[in-house]
């Protein structure tokens, strides 16, 4: 199976369809905890909300109402967590950070199953992406290359603007070292409350392009929130290129793991994670030096 | 211009500052002196809000900056200059310039890059480096070229000279008297006696978060018993 051309483009389109939505999620994470040293542990239940948001539009406006106004409404949902619970506990330190957006998953899991039920909810791939594309020998959902694509086309536009723009030298300038950022006159806290909206935003979107490969259920949060955080410890805490590195490497070990070595899979990436952490404890490509 | 009024502050449960006071005025230069820990760092770091003051009052052209965020404060139109330089590392020179300069409007003969770069040559050579690949003295040149791009009314100044070559030293001393010349009212605090009273009108020397000896230059000078008590010089 392995000498077969076919085998590797497949499980490498797969791994980088993974790669793709943890880069998704991980980015907004990692830029949120760079920029002010917040952690977010409720990050994850924010694309399951955009899951659900997703998949409930659906049904009345078709996928692309839900893939549009997804994001939208899971960044007002964070828009509402910033001023009612995370803006009080900016200066409050990681403990009390970590507490009380480790029970907002718990509280986010009883809510989805209140309003949504229990059981898993599907969702249709959009009609001009349904069947296979054939691609070197291989037929591949059209769906799935979709996401690689989104997924690469959203940090096109992230690393555009945080290299060229004056906001993402802003941006740069508040994770290398806020106090200084603020000396000359930028509000980060503003700044920082714009970042966590998109983050939100795009872990909205990221739950809405996974709705109709996974399915949609109320513990959906919870089981991305550990990859997430993997892919940023591995990448290193704050940065853009730590993300997408993180986040390949995530996708390519689980993927291939699963397929090449079943009995490690599970622990493979956790012995990566523990290895990188022993070797470069800031991460592979830290956001400062 | 700058009035600090029986300022207390510190650091977590260690209090640093106890009712300090000083007066800056305009278009004069005010050197800072102080033993090691006497609360030099700790004054500045009030003064811009990246301390809380715990008692006491700033006020700035007599507006009250007690309680004020930092981004604030600099908008009001103080400069920092940090004694760790802090330039962004993964901002190149051209963008730490940049990010000053379009944050603050330039009035006609104000600062522009291309009069900072004017001032400061070696900057030009190294617009396009990482903040990370900067010698020290380049960190220091390009710390004060941030500061004058935002057209500050009050320059503040933290160890200028630290961890400097002796010629690095003379320059950023030149550079700062052309400063001088040119009207621009200064806070300096400093460890190098000679650096700092000749640049310095006004002097105060802080120890142990109070202010225990003030004058013109001159008199510092002249007083050895006080350079020797406060100072060890």
């Amino acid at each position: 199976m392995t000498a077969d051309l076919g085998f590797w483009v497949l499980q490498m389109l797969n791994a980088l369809q993974l790669s793709m939505l943890l880069f998704l999620l991980s980015v907004g994470l990692t830029v949120i905890f760079g920029l002010m040293h917040f952690v977010n542990l409720a990050h994850g239940s924010l694309y399951a909300f955009g899951a659900y948001v997703a998949a409930s539009l659906a049904g009345v406006l078709g996928y692309w109402g839900g893939f549009f106004l997804a994001p939208l409404a899971v960044a007002a949902m964070g828009a509402a967590l910033y001023f009612t619970l995370i803006r009080s506990q900016r200066r409050a330190g990681p403990m009390a950070q970590v507490l009380i957006t480790f029970g907002l998953i718990f509280v986010a899991v009883d809510a989805t199953r209140l309003v949504w039920g229990d059981l898993p909810i599907g969702i249709a791939v959009p009609a001009v992406f349904e069947g296979q594309l054939s691609l070197l020998g291989v037929e591949y959902p059209i769906y799935r290359l979709f996401i690689i694509t989104l997924g690469l086309a959203v940090l096109g536009v992230l690393t555009l603007i945080l290299s060229r723009t004056q906001i993402g030298a802003m941006i740069r300038a508040g994770v290398d070292n806020d106090q200084m950022a603020a000396c000359l006159g930028i509000n980060v806290e503003r700044m920082f409350f714009l970042v966590f909206v998109v983050g939100c935003a795009l872990a909205g979107l990221a739950g809405a392009v996974a709705a109709p490969v996974l399915s949609v259920t109320p513990d959906m949060g919870l089981q991305i929130l550990i990859p997430t955080l993997i892919v940023i410890v591995i990448g290193g805490l704050g940065s853009l290129k730590g993300a997408v590195a993180g986040s390949l490497i995530f996708g390519f070990v689980q993927t291939f793991g699963a397929v090449l070595l079943p009995t490690l899979s599970s622990v493979l990436i956790y012995a990566l994670l523990a290895a990188v952490l022993v070797a470069r404890p800031q991460g592979l490509l830290p956001a400062k030096g | 211009m700058l009035d600090l009024t029986d300022l207390s502050s510190g650091y977590g449960e260690t209090q640093v500052l106890h009712g300090l006071s000083l007066k800056a005025e305009p278009g004069r230069v005010l050197a800072i002196l102080g033993r090691n820990g006497a609360g030099k760092s700790t004054t500045l770091k009030t003064i811009m809000g990246l301390l809380p003051a715990r008692g006491g009052s700033v006020s700035f052209g007599g507006k009250k900056l007690t309680g004020l965020a930092p981004f604030d404060i600099a908008r009001l139109g103080i400069a920092y200059v940090p004694e760790t330089r802090d330039i962004f590392r993964s901002l190149t020179v051209r963008e730490n310039l940049d990010l000053a300069a379009r944050r603050f409007p330039c009035p006609p003969g104000g600062w522009t890059v291309d009069r900072v770069v004017d001032l400061f040559p070696r900057l030009g050579e190294r617009m396009d480096n990482g903040g990370d690949q900067l010698s020290g003295g380049e960190a220091q040149m390009l710390a004060i070229a941030r500061g004058l791009l935002m057209n500050p009314r009050l320059l503040i100044l933290d160890e200028p000279t630290e961890g400097l070559a002796p010629i690095i030293v003379k320059l950023i001393h030149a550079k700062l008297a052309e400063l001088k010349g040119d009207g621009l009212s200064m806070v300096l605090v400093e460890q190098n006696f000679g650096f700092a009273t000749s640049l310095a009108d006004d002097v105060v020397i802080v120890s142990r978060g109070t202010i225990v000896w003030q004058g013109s230059t001159e008199a510092i000078r002249s007083d050895v018993e006080a350079q020797h008590r406060w100072l060890g010089v």
